[in-house]
């Protein structure tokens, strides 16, 4: 395909006019659910249900129903915690970053990116909430005058853990919310139904499209925007700390802080692909999100994936370099211990299928991009798996070496957090529009004035 | 749009831009020789801070031209030849990086026999950390980069008159192909000529900080160059301040993104507390270097922070070239921070320290040369390029 | 009653159109008049000649706010109200407070400026305005573009207004009226009912979770575990003792087995290897205190608190026992005798000699003779 570098590729495709926009977007919000709707959300909250159950166990008799043991005291809840919330880290990167960097394509996927964003740093939190044993104490995590004497010790990466994922998901709900508002103004004047406009009207909270709001909202935008970036940054950057300011062979490492973010941009990006894949489908958003679009994303996958692959091997290559022979162990080991299966997942799921799309063909073939999206969701839980697990089986003291393996309970949860996960997300795309209405207008064609005035900004 | 026709007359730039830069570079190389020739050592150091800054800048430029063909920007594409011609100075790096190459034994701890043979570390680095490989990988390095800046670069001023979209296709092809290649290359360079001057120490994300002062340093140069270009008006009319905002939207964001990358080395650095680390920030820690170090924090990182925050400020003329030559000054700092805490000096009289500025100077003095021979042969608009019109129309 | 007129309204189709009307509105003077768009449309700010939003400089207050109120919390709790020493680091760590400093600083930004724009700038929630529920706020939430002129404004007159408008090429001009004051009935007996619901669903709750809940399991504070108890029955064990008893067939460290266990007292057999120092006698006074004295009293004379109510545990100082050697001491204490138990897996051999020693101690005190005082009294000059 021949490419004209002197037009710009439209934000939506199809001509679609203002109205044509709105009535597809809010089309979902108008209709009653489907049987296929019914039948995802079955088989969602069933793996739900299941995670539900293995949680109460748990809850009841405690995590010693988890395979964590010594050696390895950290298991599969700090595997699914990471993952969960690098998933998360997709959202406010699309919204905020490519905001600030005026990508118009960030228009259609954003509000759904956002969404992800939320559901998964909800089911992130759950797992260092569970692996506290009474999750209903966790509130003296909180630093607040008790009745002990004591504080929380803020020198604790874990207690930044807190601190960090309160506030990612603090400010990216209100992120979200704040780009819902006009979009349930719009809907709150379509709707018929006496019920849903007065829904509509309290979250809308009398938004009126007036220009004098606007141009504070735009400001608004750009400052959360602005704030947010540094914040997705620093959110994984601490949960690396979590791993890299201890003296943990394989765990203390510089490059921690970037890679972990660069990782997180990866599995969050796959994650938004495989979710979008069928969005588009089943909602006939094509046009909205278009190949065009998937393909940027696919390109960022690309580069995220190499970015990872750069850090593996920086990381190999200092071990070696350090002469530090238990650094040096510690990574053979990883690639050719006990645990050499999940290293080899890893990299050649990170790694090796991402190359494919180099080729601009692979990259806008529906089909492969869902499978190298999958295998990148795979290879990213498999990372975090080999950075826990394997650093932790074999340490200083051979005498005390071993073999973690989950038990069902373990595995339980993790079907359980897809489940929540995925009901969160199927009843999303019916409670709310998934993109959002009034950005999505901006970019339209003929939305925008054709003159600009001669040496006006904007 | 290869038809528009862009009826535009390059200025000419005045001869004073390569005087000054010749003067500078033979100011300072005869300072610099005089150096040498009172404190070997210091000097080699010193003309080690003068090549890692070129290498800074003249790759730096390059992968600045690289990306913009991978992001596929607009905005950049009028301004694109300023970044180009900066990076012309890729190949002439293998000159200057031969003084150094004949004198590894002064400068590289790892380079004596006598001293692998008393240490079990140095013996384990042995197959990477030797000479020949060293200058081997040195020379593959300059001529990977060269080979790179060569094609890009023609095939751009090839555009000028063919009008060619099937270039851009191209360019944007060996750009991709380029990027990985300069990721590994740079931390390679980085962990070479740095890094291993304290063969013992090593930091994994090492060749990423060196990377982000390196886009910092380049960036900086750029915007100085096209807001002084800019000023006087030598670049195209329709180039406006939403240029000038980009970059120094970009110049904030590097700025926020060095602090990142030294703030993570650092705490993980001082959190985990290992002998065999910290005592790198402990050299920077000791007599003088405390203030060096601290400096750092305000030079690097609060200064041109605070100076790029606001909005308008990131469209200012007199602000952004404040911050550029600020950012530049403190990538010195930086190297000189990096580099000069390996001098073991044996006394000797500290008024020559005052000469340390000579080859920093002749390095930014061979940049106004560069940069006016390339100017007085190529055009400052890339005419051919088919984003350009799309690029002058750019708005925020 | 008389409707009060808020202002007058008029569509337009296209964004220029739009740009075009909100400037001819300004400069016709007009100040208390608003543009109303479906999406923000690039350059009207321009248009309507609006001043940069000051919201920035509520972000970067409570941006420092937050990084103040970090800071401060945080050197207050680790280094001034419970220092403690964590890592080798200092009490007060900056490096280590820098990620709670950023979140914190994030937080309350994002936080100040969405509901600073939301109520200071905005004056949100308001569901009552006028504009709401007209079909011009159904057209410009949709795809038209409006512009409504104020009846406050200083140059209002309803007539000029609207012709104004239409002038721009508006259309569809309508006047808008504040609504009827609706009653809200506080009365109401459904609300009453709902009210007394919530109420006592809410103390309902409350009384369980704080009287029932925390005394079930697993909310029990951890007061119920599934461990051994010593002294209790377990169902973890076939004998269900929890108190395991030794393994057979091995001895405890520095209880080697004593050779006449079970035989009569040998007499000259075992000899006492100890000498009477003041050292062993402290661990032989500790030793009889813990477990002789119960039965024998603190002195050896048999008038324990358990007198009376056991057969009554013999005195020490009886000629019987003081006519024993060491060697028979040692045998009964470790082989028992009578009602008194072995103290074979108790008491260590040393000490068991040591408390031999302090019971001889006990029986020259309280046999001493004129002399033997005298020859304290002679050491003790």
């Amino acid at each position: 395909m021949k490419i004209d570098y002197s037009i710009e590729a439209p934000a939506i495709e199809g001509r679609l006019s203002i109205a044509q926009i709105e009535a597809l977007i809010a089309k979902p919000l108008d209709s009653k659910p489907d049987k296929k709707f019914l039948l995802a959300l079955s088989v969602s909250g069933s793996a739900l249900a299941l995670g539900a159950i293995c949680v109460l166990m748990t809850f009841y008799f405690g995590i010693g129903l988890w395979g964590n043991n010594q050696p390895v005291g950290w298991g599969f809840d700090i595997v699914n915690f990471v993952f969960w919330v690098g998933i998360g880290h997709a959202g406010t990167l699309i919204s905020a970053i490519l905001f600030l960097l005026r990508q118009k394509w960030r228009t259609g996927i954003a509000r759904f990116a956002e969404a992800m964003t939320i559901f998964a740093v909800m089911t992130a939190g759950l797992f260092p909430a569970l692996h506290t044993g009474r999750p209903w104490l966790d509130g003296y995590l909180l630093p607040y005058p008790n009745q002990h004497g004591l504080w929380v010790n803020f020198t604790s990466p874990l207690l930044w853990d807190v601190f960090a994922v309160s506030t990612y998901f603090t400010v990216s709900l209100v992120f979200w919310y704040v780009g819902l508002i006009p979009d349930f103004a719009s809907l709150r004047d379509r709707t018929t139904s006496k019920l849903k406009k007065t829904i509509y009207s309290i979250f809308s909270l009398g938004w009126r499209h007036s220009h004098r709001n606007w141009q504070h909202y735009e400001k608004a935008y750009m400052l959360l925007a602005g704030f947010a970036t540094p914040l997705v940054l620093s959110v994984h950057t601490i949960v690396s700390f979590d791993f890299a300011v201890s003296i943990m062979p394989g765990w203390h490492a510089t490059i921690f802080p970037p890679y972990f973010v660069a990782g997180a941009i990866f599995s969050g990006f796959a994650m938004v692909v495989t979710v979008l894949i069928f969005v588009r489908k089943i909602f006939d958003l094509e046009h909205i999100i278009t190949v065009n679009h998937l393909e940027k994303m696919n390109k960022v996958i690309l580069a995220t994936g190499m970015m990872v692959g750069y850090a593996y091997a920086m990381e190999f290559f200092i071990a070696w370099y350090s002469g530090n022979p238990i650094e040096q162990f510690v990574f053979i080991n990883r690639a050719f211990g006990p645990y050499y299966w999940a290293y080899w997942i890893m990299v050649s799921c990170n790694v090796l299928f991402p190359q494919l799309f180099w080729v601009r063909k692979f990259r806008r073939n529906i089909p492969l991009m869902f499978v190298v999206s999958i295998f990148v969701n795979i290879g990213m839980w498999f990372e975090r798996f080999v950075i826990t697990v394997t650093s932790l089986h074999r340490d200083f003291l051979p005498s005390s070496w071993g073999y973690y393996t989950p038990t069902l309970y373990d595995i339980g949860i993790l079907i359980g957090s897809f489940g929540l996960f995925f009901t969160l997300v199927i009843l999303f795309t019916k409670a709310l529009p998934v993109v959002s209405i009034a950005e999505i207008k901006a970019v339209a064609d003929g939305a925008q004035p054709t003159h600009h005035e001669e040496g006006g900004s904007h | 749009m290869s038809e528009i026709n862009y009826n535009y007359d390059q200025k000419v730039l005045p001869k004073k831009v390569l005087n000054i830069g010749l003067g500078l570079l033979v100011v300072g190389t005869g300072f610099g020789l005089i150096g040498l020739l009172l404190d070997s050592q210091r000097f080699l150091l010193n003309y080690l801070i003068a090549f890692t800054f070129l290498i800074s800048v003249a790759v730096g430029t390059l992968f600045l031209v690289a990306l913009e063909y991978v992001a596929g920007a607009d905005w950049s594409v009028p301004i694109r030849r300023v970044t180009e011609f900066f990076s012309s100075t890729v190949p002439f790096l293998l000159i200057l990086g031969i003084p150094l190459l004949f004198n590894i034994g002064s400068l590289f701890h790892w380079s004596h026999p006598e001293a692998i043979a008393n240490d079990k570390i140095l013996q384990s680095k042995a197959p990477y950390l030797n000479t020949q490989f060293f200058i081997i990988r040195f020379i593959v390095i300059i001529a990977i980069w060269s080979l790179f800046w060569f094609i890009l670069s023609r095939n751009s001023k090839k555009q000028d008159t063919s009008k060619d979209q099937s270039i851009t296709k191209r360019n944007i092809r060996y750009s991709a192909i380029f990027i990985p290649v300069f990721a590994i290359t740079i931390s390679l360079i980085s962990i070479d000529w740095i890094m291993s001057l304290d063969p013992h120490w090593f930091s994994t994300i090492f060749g990423i900080y060196f990377f982000a002062g390196t886009v910092l340093a380049s960036l900086s140069v750029v915007t100085y160059a096209v807001v002084k270009l800019y000023e006087n008006g030598y670049l195209h009319p329709r180039i406006k301040k939403d240029h000038l905002y980009s970059l120094g939207a970009l110049l904030f964001a590097f700025v926020n993104f060095w602090g990142y990358i030294a703030f993570s080395q650092y705490m993980l650095i001082w959190y985990a507390n290992l002998p065999e680390e910290t005592y790198w920030y402990l050299n920077r820690w000791e007599g003088m270097w405390i203030y060096v170090s601290l400096l750092q924090i305000v030079v690097h990182f609060l200064v041109p922070y605070s100076v790029l925050l606001s909005q308008p400020a990131k469209m200012d003329p007199k602000k952004l070239k404040f911050a550029a030559l600020w950012i530049l000054f403190a990538h010195l700092i930086d190297l000189y921070w990096l580099i000069m805490p390996n001098y073991h000096s044996e006394g000797g009289s500290s008024w020559i320290y005052l000469l340390e500025f000579a080859f920093p100077m002749a390095a930014v003095g061979i940049l106004c040369v560069v940069f006016y021979l390339n100017y007085k042969k190529t055009n400052i608009l890339p005419v051919g390029d088919p984003k350009l019109e799309k690029g002058l129309n750019f708005k925020l | 009653m008389e409707k009060k007129l808020f202002g007058v309204t008029a569509l337009f189709n296209t964004p220029d159109e739009i740009i075009k009307a909100a400037k001819g509105v300004r400069e016709s003077g007009y100040v208390k008049y608003d543009v109303f768009t479906p999406y923000p449309i690039h350059g009207m700010d321009d248009a309507m000649k609006l001043k940069p939003s000051k919201l920035g400089y509520l972000t970067l207050g409570f941006g420092l706010t937050g990084t103040f109120i970090a800071l401060f919390s945080m050197w207050f709790t680790m280094a001034m109200d419970y220092p403690m020493i964590i890592g080798g680091k200092p009490f007060f760590a900056l490096p280590a407070f820098i990620p709670v400093t950023f979140e914190l600083t994030v937080l309350l930004a994002t936080l100040a400026t969405v509901i600073g724009m939301l109520t200071f700038f905005f004056y949100f929630p308001n569901n009552s305005h006028p504009l709401h529920d007209t079909t011009f706020m159904k057209a410009v939430s949709h795809d038209r573009y409006g512009v409504c002129i104020e009846s406050i404004d200083p140059k209002f007159d309803i007539t000029k207004a609207k012709t104004a408008l239409s002038g721009l090429g508006g259309y569809d001009i309508q006047e808008i009226y504040y609504p009827e004051k609706s009653d809200i009935r506080l009365f109401d007996p459904k609300f009453i009912v709902f009210l007394i619901v919530v109420a006592a669903v809410t103390s309902g709750a409350i009384y369980f979770a704080l009287n029932k809940l925390v005394y079930m399991q697993p909310f029990t504070w951890m007061q119920h575990q599934q461990k051994l108890s010593a002294q209790a029955e377990t169902k973890f064990f076939a004998d269900k003792f929890s108190m395991r008893p030794k393994v057979e067939g091995t001895v405890a460290r520095g209880y080697i087995p004593y050779e006449f266990k079970g035989l009569a007292a040998p007499t000259t057999e075992i000899v006492n290897p100890t000498f009477p120092s003041e050292k062993n006698l402290a661990l032989g006074k500790k030793k009889f205190l813990t477990f002789c004295s119960p039965c024998h009293g603190n002195y050896g004379d048999g008038d324990s608190r358990l007198r009376g109510q056991f057969p009554n545990p013999p005195s020490l100082h009886s000629a019987k026992v003081r006519g024993w050697n060491d060697g028979n001491l040692y045998h009964v204490l470790v082989n028992g005798q009578n009602v008194m138990p072995s103290y074979e897996s108790q008491i260590l051999p040393e000490e068991r000699w040591a408390i031999v020693n302090y019971i001889r101690v006990l029986q020259k005190a309280k046999n001493a003779t004129l002399e033997d005082i005298q020859a304290v009294r002679k050491e003790g000059k």
